[in-house]
């Protein structure tokens, strides 16, 4: 088994995260930079107005506060590969696994939570991501894998952690299987104020001509211990 | 405003005055100074606050909500009907013991009926005497360890569905190297050896006890025979034995770590072959999981010895085929 660490610039996707624009709470970040550029532009109409101007002092350029920026979901994903003699190097199998893995796994964590948020989703697209024999099973342990019967109070999802450990199985021209450790943090906005939102789970994954499929899980969601 | 005063004709006024608007002036300097310096402060402080490293928001930074309550939940494939698996040892094809050949077309020296019932989480394994005298299609009546040799695994597992009367699903097939290296690579076994054994043909030495047994031990335990009191009821019931103790060494090894699954898929692929596509025997791994050994009957199949055509066989009882018909309507106990 050769560890491989997926880059991150070149195999994550990313995703648009909108926040929700009626939570009073705002990360730290935002904060700082809305106030970096009320100070910003303070400083400027402070310099300016030591001159004589015939505008009446108005700053230059935008004085109007940024729209908070959108974060990125990325799976941070360390992979290994277990190999049959004869084909791929361990290290080459965990290498071009990894990019789908990654790919799976935004979209798992984009249909469990982000889009989620609001309550507006079936889980259809959250549960078509699961083997058939255990989609039934998923159905009823929605909670367990998702925002779940929370997600109707949540108006947006902010990711701030994603990470797998995958060991995956490799076929002789691709793979087959693979068990993945997924760990993810968000802030969850919802009227009453943020809260956060963990989930922990192991993940057996089928290789099907579709793509990924969860055949097995072992999940845990809720709020941090 | 500072000016127009400075130019009042009054000289005195100009005089008492002049000290005060410096002043004022220096003051209104040093409070300009600052409150640039203190906004810059500020402004560095809110940069370095922006660039740091993310982290999520606490309790003490506003109004922090239980947004979601605890949960947990596992699920594992669930199948819609009962599965029947034949295990085959065969004694082919395992250079390590000088044993040439294909392993597909050897005899079949271990054999075993392993019905699983996925929805109670209940299963029987059936061992078999590798001399059942049994009929085989298309080859009369012989020894039913021959059949893989006359046909291959489909015509073992034709024999075995018309002397059960079950529907077999799929066969897995190993030879003695197979099993001494799956053995090897998981670990060893934990089995529970019910028997001192002193046997000398088999190489088998093993005390009576819970043992963690290494490939080579594992094998000489599924072998050995002659020197058993029930001979081979007693080997196959200890062939049995192993497959369930190899499940509970299965089990333990993916509680402990799940990626487990993948390191024994691995080796099966290595050392087994099975009609059994990947992605069945992926779902059937984990149910596996799922499945605790104790609620797995191993039960050896009623027989007396015989003989037949100057070989010594095993004739199966009648007291066999009623439990081929209790299995058959489902009950696996």
């Amino acid at each position: 088994m050769v560890a491989y660490v997926a880059p991150r610039q070149t195999s994550s996707r990313t995703l648009v995260i909108v926040p929700a624009r009626r939570n009073p709470e705002r990360r730290p970040a935002v904060v700082a930079g809305f106030l970096a550029a009320l100070l910003l532009t303070t400083l400027a109409a402070g310099c300016t107005s030591g001159g004589r101007s015939g505008s009446g002092g108005q700053a230059t350029g935008s004085t109007a506060a940024p729209a908070a920026p959108a974060e990125p979901l990325e799976v941070r994903l360390v992979a290994t590969a277990r190999v049959p003699s004869g084909g791929l190097s361990a290290k080459q199998a965990a290498r071009q696994a990894a990019p789908g893995l990654e790919k799976f796994l935004d979209r798992y964590l984009t249909e469990a939570y982000v889009d989620a948020a609001g309550g507006k989703a079936d889980w259809n697209g959250l549960l078509g991501l699961f083997d058939t024999p255990v989609r039934a099973s998923a159905r009823k342990q929605l909670d367990a894998l998702s925002l779940g019967a929370a997600a109707p109070e949540v108006s947006a999802v902010r990711p701030s952690r994603a990470s797998a450990r995958a060991v995956v199985l490799y076929g002789a021209q691709r793979p087959q299987a693979a068990t993945v450790r997924l760990a993810f943090d968000a802030t969850a906005d919802t009227a009453k104020g943020s809260g956060q939102v963990h989930l922990r789970s192991v993940l057996q994954l089928l290789a099907t001509g579709e793509g990924w499929r969860i055949a097995a899980f072992d999940s845990r969601t809720g709020p941090p211990k | 405003m500072a000016d127009r005063r400075l130019r009042q004709p009054h000289g005195a006024a100009q005089v008492t005055r002049r000290p005060v608007v410096a002043s004022l002036a220096r003051r209104r300097r040093a409070v300009a100074w600052l409150t640039v310096a203190g906004l810059v402060a500020v402004l560095v402080a809110g940069l370095v606050v922006a660039v740091s490293p993310r982290r999520p928001a606490t309790a003490q930074e506003g109004a922090a909500v239980t947004v979601q309550r605890a949960h947990a939940g596992s699920g594992t494939p669930s199948f819609n009907k009962r599965i029947v698996l034949l295990t085959i040892g065969s004694d082919s094809g395992a250079p390590k013991f000088g044993r040439g050949g294909s392993m597909l077309s050897g005899r079949a020296d271990a054999l075993q009926l392993v019905v699983l019932d996925p929805a109670r989480r209940r299963g029987a394994v059936l061992s078999f005497p590798r001399d059942s005298y049994v009929p085989i299609p298309g080859h009369g009546t012989s020894k039913i360890n021959a059949a893989m040799a006359f046909g291959g695994p489909p015509l073992l597992v034709a024999t075995f569905e018309r002397l059960t009367g079950l529907t077999i699903d799929y066969y897995a097939v190993t030879s003695f190297d197979g099993l001494t290296d799956i053995v090897n690579k998981v670990g060893g076994v934990q089995v529970n050896v019910d028997m001192n054994l002193r046997d000398h043909f088999a190489g088998a030495f093993l005390d009576k006890g819970r043992r963690k047994l290494n490939g080579g031990q594992a094998l000489a335990y599924a072998r050995a025979r002659k020197t058993l009191p029930g001979g081979d009821f007693d080997r196959s019931r200890h062939q049995g034995q192993l497959l369930l103790s190899g499940l509970g060494t299965f089990q333990r090894q993916v509680a402990e770590n799940p990626a487990k699954i993948m390191t024994w898929l691995d080796v099966l692929r290595d050392e087994v072959k099975t009609d059994l596509p990947f992605p069945e025997l992926l779902r059937l791994a984990l149910l596996a999981t799922k499945v605790p050994p104790s609620n797995i009957k191993n039960l050896p199949v009623p027989g007396a010895a015989g003989m037949a055509g100057g070989a010594s066989v095993v004739h199966l009882q009648p007291s066999a085929y009623a439990l081929f018909a209790r299995i058959r309507s489902g009950k696996l106990s």
